[in-house]
């Protein structure tokens, strides 16, 4: 601390921490999501059991070929196990050969 | 679940993210944090849970299908970079008390209390009772992925009015933060859990901690600064902030540091929670997320018979849709807290009851029907969806075999999968009968413990610290 003109002046750091991230591109999207299979990932809250069957009838209905993967097959990505779920998925979306995934929900 | 959405992109598979309407901004924000700004996501409208099925199936129609459809086909301009941030050790102003203060404040760096200006030389002060490197690294803290350091640790310290000789127990809060065990990336979910501190040792006595009278009260300075600092490390290295990645609905305040009473410990022959904990250090620090307490006041008895009931009955009453911890959404993670008054603490011991011996009680004893555990799980919050009844759980594996010792709706189940599950804590007036007990809030904040590590010349420097 330093007196100027008889005001006692503070030079302050700064409180935060270095971001540890890079910022990384998504994967590419898909040129369409006809013929594509589709994995669902459910944090197991917020009706996402009536959510995700109203999303499959309608990309049904609208994406012809389109083919679902059910969120139990990978397991809550929320709760006691989130962990070691989002750790086995990389392996479990390419043994399911998922092309895209739709992930709820945040509520 | 966009951490699910960022593991997914990162194996190479386009994602988007259900979000309801009032949680977008914090998605943003924790993909950011994730390294992924692009991560592109679907909204439904207003909250899910208080839509009739047929305003829900109209809202994800004619909101979300569309958006799921563009997130996973259609390409965005990459966000802008990251803004360049300062070092650890520029100056990030000159200023007056005020002018600090105002800075601090509007880059939403403070709480809204008045800080201690972090200068240099008073970092440095704190660097003294440590024998680690400013630049060692503790951790990496979501949601902002930020380092934690010991310097960052100090220059909180600081702000938050510690005294140096604190720095050893505001290291090892901030080596507990970072464990993956406790789970800090759910400190901003809605429910808005505050932690509690629970500090052990002799280091109690050595740092002044008020482990008596008033244990849970402001008033007594390190209790109550290092409880702010908690709070300010939340907010400037995690990065929790309320409106954003705070979602806290409604939250609390910091809780200031509970202390147990390490004689009364001793005298009556029972563990402290860290060495329940698995730590047998001299000195820890253990650290839950709890969502809320209520004082047991005036327990009446001589004898564990008449004191029993209503403890046990207060626990049962305290833990209500919390039980989601206990069977259903993460199992075996609910761990209520206990807080003794030293007097009802002795008074249990003296009648032959070790802390063992009183979990298995309370356990025995803090039972609900199981309608209505199956209700506050499944059917009022649906936080495990498809009202599975209990019985059903333990079919499926997902529930210990004690809550279904029938097919009666009202038999007693326990509120919590074991007698370990209860922690017991002795604190607070030591000739007042009272106690106190927290819900705890699950894998969300889990209960975790670190010793606290004193630098080599401790007693040297206290004796410096305590006489200035």
């Amino acid at each position: 601390m330093n007196v100027v003109s008889g005001r006692e002046i503070y030079q302050v750091v700064w409180p935060r921490g270095r971001k540890m991230v890079e910022v990384t591109d998504i994967a590419p999207r898909l040129d369409k999501l006809d013929g594509k299979t589709i994995g669902e990932l459910w944090d197991y809250l917020f009706r996402g059991d009536e959510i995700f069957p109203v999303l499959e009838e309608e990309l049904g209905r609208r994406l012809p070929g389109v083919r679902f993967v059910r969120y139990d097959v990978f397991g809550s990505t929320h709760g006691a196990e989130e962990h070691k779920v989002l750790a086995e998925l990389p392996d479990k979306l390419r043994r399911q050969e998922v092309d895209a995934v739709i992930s709820g929900m945040a509520c | 679940m966009v951490r699910a959405s960022a593991a997914a992109e990162g194996a190479g598979v386009p994602s988007v993210s259900l979000v309801c309407e009032g949680f977008l901004g914090q998605a943003a924000s924790t993909a950011a944090g994730l390294g992924m700004p692009d991560l592109p996501t679907a909204a439904v409208p207003g909250h899910v849970d208080v839509q009739s099925p047929e305003e829900l199936r109209r809202n994800v129609l004619t909101v979300t299908v569309d958006a799921v459809i563009r997130g996973l086909t259609e390409s965005r301009p990459r966000a802008s970079g990251s803004v360049a941030e300062p070092e650890a050790r520029d100056i990030v102003l000159e200023g007056t008390f005020d002018e600090v203060n105002r800075f601090f404040y509007e880059n939403e760096w403070s709480d809204g209390l008045p800080i201690v200006p972090p200068t240099r030389e008073r970092v440095a002060e704190f660097l003294r009772f440590t024998d680690r490197a400013p630049d060692e690294a503790l951790g990496v803290l979501l949601p902002d992925r930020r380092q934690a350091t010991i310097w960052n640790v100090a220059v909180n310290g600081v702000m938050a009015g510690c005294r140096p000789e604190y720095m050893p127990v505001l290291v090892a809060l901030v080596e507990a933060m970072a464990d993956p065990h406790y789970g800090v990336e759910h400190s901003g979910n809605t429910p808005g859990a505050e932690t509690l501190i629970v500090l052990d040792g002799p280091i109690v006595k050595e740092l002044g901690f008020n482990y008596q009278q008033g244990a849970l009260r402001d008033g007594f300075h390190a209790n109550t600064t290092v409880g702010r600092f908690w709070r300010l490390y939340l907010r400037n290295v995690a990065g929790f902030l309320p409106h954003k990645t705070d979602k806290g609905t409604f939250g609390n305040t910091w809780r200031v540091v509970l202390a147990e009473n390490d004689e009364v410990l001793h005298r009556i022959g029972w563990p402290s929670i860290a060495y329940d904990q698995g730590v047998t250090a001299p000195n820890a620090v253990t650290i839950s997320r709890f969502t809320g307490g209520g004082v047991i006041v005036s327990v009446f008895g001589s004898t564990p018979e008449q004191m029993l009931p209503y403890l046990a009955d207060a626990l049962a009453r305290q833990v209500g849709w919390e039980l989601c911890f206990t069977v259903g959404l993460a199992t075996g993670t609910q761990k209520p807290l206990l807080i003794l008054s030293p007097i009802l603490a002795e008074t249990l011991a003296r009648a032959g009851l070790t802390k063992q011996a009183l979990q298995r009680e309370l356990y025995r004893r803090a039972r609900i029907p199981a309608w209505k555990f199956e209700r506050l799980i499944g059917e009022w919050t649906n936080l495990v969806p498809g009202r599975p009844t209990l019985l059903d759980l333990v079919r499926a594996g997902k529930a210990p075999a004690v809550f279904a010792e029938s097919e009666d709706p009202d038999r007693p189940v326990p509120v919590v999968c074991e007698p370990g599950d209860i922690m017991i804590a002795v604190s607070g007036d030591p000739l007042r009968t009272n106690a106190y007990c927290f819900a705890h809030n699950g894998m969300l904040g889990f209960p975790t413990t670190k010793p606290v590590a004193l630098p080599r010349d401790w007693s040297r420097l206290l004796r410096e610290a305590r006489s200035r």
